[in-house]
């Protein structure tokens, strides 16, 4: 074990020593838990945030860590999407400028339900102390988090899920969003003793231990770095999708610091788990080499696989997620769905799979009868009711007690011809009784069953592929086919859908040649349809038009259309094809990691590499064990191939 | 273990912590140079770093959109350099610190100088972007 994590360990063994003698104390005098709000002054982190560049010393980092560090440069903040983006959360209480605790009180009982911590660059971070439940799985990730506080005894746990990917420390070392936090906050008079311990078995081989010390001081507060940053990029040039990063090898940090500090050997000054134990000592002393050493690895208990899996559970359920305004995502079996439920009806953007759709409408309809059919109290009385005739009693009463009955669904839209987004075209489309001027005889409808079913809309390449057989699978019935397609780079619906605007607009040759994506425009939703996935690589079919670069245009027009609301967090959802809802910066990250992998692909294709020899360079390794896989439908030797033929 | 705590400590010597969102060392080259010429296009007078983006050659000769990394707004008005100081058009001299990324366009200022009238940062001790 080497110095840091004796100290950690230690000071987690005081921690816990001291936590329990004051628990046996606190529980003898029936004592309430010790006040934590206030101002407090960082006095020391046993271990500073921005060391050298790729200095990874200290660190457990794996094999697709410490190529992920090394391929990552600090400008990677000057991009657009990430100039206004706070520390990263391991990042937090060592950075500079203090902490202030505040207290949130039940107003009625004056209990405390949660605290909020802030630091100079933050936002507000929540810990609630209510019983509250983590969300689920497919629930969006902040750079915050989700915590939940429990006190034990004398200090406070911390348990933080859904945060973002960062940085474990400045200088190279990432963060993946699969990343947990447990903290043990403990008060000492006036010393706070924070115990941080950092899960992320993406890119570490156990979790980081790390103790920080603050000072009560009520001059203390943080001040409030505020982000004036503009549109513009950082990092110069004209392009504004540039994603500055390293080719592996090509990082000039590498090793650099130890020119002047020649006494420390590069090996675990590129991190690893070996080197952080005593019983590396042995290979300073020239006694073994580090891969014939044996250390007592703490491994995380995430179990990775299945955390990514429930972002998308394929569970044969449908989970409904309100998302903001009218728009909902509906997790149905391993696929999205995105809903706007409203007074016009239901459009849906993809059906889902075949078998689902029974389910899927039983959901739909839920969230219409709940969202625009249920009864609600008058609030008004007399003659002269918005939308009552005559007098609102007992008319009113009567209405409330026999509400409308929901609309049904208007539009099916399908982002692709992939069968779990088609397959539920016939039903859902097939479910409506839509309307409108006097029914089939009138004018407006869909071309087919005029007025009786809902309006299915697509690229015309849906269509094509849908209408066409291949191979052995028969075409789609016809019943599920688009009946209103476009060709060109966007297509608007020609009303307004409860209340807003729904543009499609076509991804050219992205995950295939058909691909789309939607944005309504009010609610500031967009659905991504395949281009995004937070629980795979996108799938690229080249052998329909798919391509790398599609992709990546795709996410960058998805990218100019959406807005963060606040330190590039929230604002435009976007709902990706398979996973948990996320924003402008989870997509960021996405095409970041796109690009990083083209470029590698690129390079090496450059060099006149085979496919074989490319598979072989692993030039997906830091992101594997996030997105990648070696068995199903969508590997990552798969993905690599279809990168390498359509560059 | 002597060697093992030497290590660590070496590190924590060497470690510091900044108010700036990046470190320049990880962010530029900081052992090279980069001179530009050309005129001023956009003043962004901004905490934590303000930014001045130039129109000017690349070693190519290609004009490119340079960003260069400044101050923020506390440490450029000490030095007397205020929102109005420069203006877009301006022809300005810069030499700086190249980025660490092949391609991009990223400088930190060392030093600025505007020949039409002599304006200068960069050329006394306490003027060092921190």
């Amino acid at each position: 074990m080497n110095a840091r994590n004796r100290i950690a360990t230690a000071a987690l063994l005081l921690v816990v020593a001291s936590a329990t003698l004051v628990n046996l104390r606190l529980a003898a005098q029936g004592a309430r838990p010790p006040d934590i709000a206030g101002e407090w002054r960082l006095d020391s982190a046993e271990d500073p945030g921005q060391p050298p560049l790729a200095d990874y010393l200290g660190l457990a980092l794996n094999e697709a860590g410490r190529l992920r560090a090394d391929t990552t440069p600090e400008s990677i903040w000057g991009t657009p999407e990430y100039q206004c983006r706070p520390h990263s959360a391991p990042h937090q209480w060592r950075g500079v400028g203090g902490a202030r605790i505040l207290k949130d009180l039940d107003p009625i009982s004056r209990e405390i339900v949660g605290y909020r911590v802030q630091f100079m660059r933050s936002l507000d971070r929540p810990i609630f102390v209510d019983g509250r439940p983590h969300p689920p799985a497919w629930a969006p990730h902040s750079w915050s988090g989700f915590s939940t506080g429990e006190w034990i005894g004398h200090t406070l746990k911390v348990t933080t899920t859904h945060l973002k990917d960062g940085y474990l420390k400045r200088g190279g070392p990432q963060t993946s969003d699969m990343l947990t936090m447990t903290e043990f906050i403990t008060r000492h008079d006036d010393t706070l003793s924070i115990v941080q311990v950092v899960d992320d078995p993406i890119y570490l081989d156990e979790p980081y231990v790390l103790s920080i010390t603050y000072t009560y001081d009520p001059n203390a507060g943080p001040p409030t770095e505020n982000c004036s940053g503009s549109s513009f990029a950082e990092n110069g040039g004209r392009d504004r999708h540039w994603v500055p990063h390293f080719l592996p090898g090509q990082n000039s940090g590498i090793g650099e610091f130890l020119k002047t500090q020649t006494w420390i050997p590069l090996e675990p000054v590129r991190g690893g788990v070996k080197t952080i134990y005593p019983e590396y000592r042995a290979v300073l002393n020239g006694a073994a080499k580090v891969d014939s050493l044996t250390v007592p690895v703490s491994r995380s208990a995430n179990d990775i696989a299945k955390r990514i899996a429930d972002q998308s559970p394929r569970d044969g359920q449908v989970h409904v997620l309100p998302i903001q305004g009218n728009i909902y995502m509906l997790v149905a079996d391993g696929t999205n769905i995105t809903a706007s439920v409203g007074r016009d009806g239901i459009a849906v953007v993809n059906a889902g799979s075949a078998q689902m759709s029974d389910k899927v409408l039983a959901a739909l309809n839920d969230l219409a009868r709940s969202a625009v059919g249920a009864p609600t109290a008058n609030t008004c009385f007399g003659a002269n009711c918005p939308g009552i005739p005559s007098w609102s009693s007992p008319y009113f009463n009567t209405v409330v007690a026999s509400p409308r009955p929901a609309r049904p669904i208007r539009y099916v839209i399908n982002t692709s011809a992939a069968p779990e987004h088609v397959g539920g075209n016939e039903k859902l489309a097939g479910s409506a009784n839509f309307r409108r001027a006097g029914g089939a005889a009138g004018f407006g409808g869909a071309a087919r069953d005029l007025g009786t079913t809902a309006t299915i809309v697509a690229h015309e390449g849906v269509l094509a592929a849908m209408s066409t057989p291949s191979g052995k699978t028969p075409a789609a019935p016809e019943r599920a086919w688009p009946v209103d397609t476009f060709f060109d780079e966007f297509h608007k619906l020609s009303e307004y859908v409860n209340g807003e605007p729904v543009i499609l607009y076509h991804a050219k040759a992205a995950n295939t040649d058909a691909d789309s994506f939607v944005f309504f425009r009010h609610s500031e939703v967009i659905a991504a349809g395949d281009l995004f996935s937070t629980i795979s690589y996108p799938r690229i079919d080249t052998a329909k038009g798919g391509s790398i670069q599609g992709v990546i245009d795709g996410l960058n027009h998805i990218l100019d259309l959406s807005v963060a609301e606040y330190r590039s967090q929230g604002g435009t959802w976007i709902v990706p094809g398979q996973g948990r809802l996320s924003d402008t910066a989870d997509v960021a990250s996405y095409r970041n990691m796109l690009v990083m992998i083209r470029d590698r692909i690129r390079d090496l294709k450059r060099k006149g590499m085979t496919l074989d020899q490319v598979k072989a360079a692993r030039p997906t390794l830091d992101f594997d064990g996030r997105y990648g896989s070696s068995t199903g439908a969508w590997t990552t030797n798969m993905f690599i191939e279809a990168i390498y033929r359509s560059l | 273990m002597r060697k093992v705590l030497l290590i660590a400590a070496a590190a924590a010597l060497t470690a510091s912590t900044t108010l700036a969102h990046h470190s320049f060392g990880a962010t530029y080259e900081v052992s090279k140079s980069i001179k530009l010429e050309g005129a001023i296009v956009q003043f962004v007078y901004r905490n934590p770093h303000s930014f001045v983006h130039v129109e000017a050659p690349d070693p190519s000769g290609a004009s490119q959109r340079w960003a260069v990394e400044w101050g923020g707004t506390s440490q450029l008005e000490q030095a007397g350099v205020k929102r109005d100081s420069l203006k877009v058009g301006d022809k300005v001299i810069i030499n700086g610190r190249p980025s660490r990324v092949p391609g991009e366009y990223r400088v930190l200022m060392v030093n600025l100088t505007r020949p039409s009238d002599g304006f200068t940062w960069g050329r006394n001790a306490a003027e060092v972007v921190d």
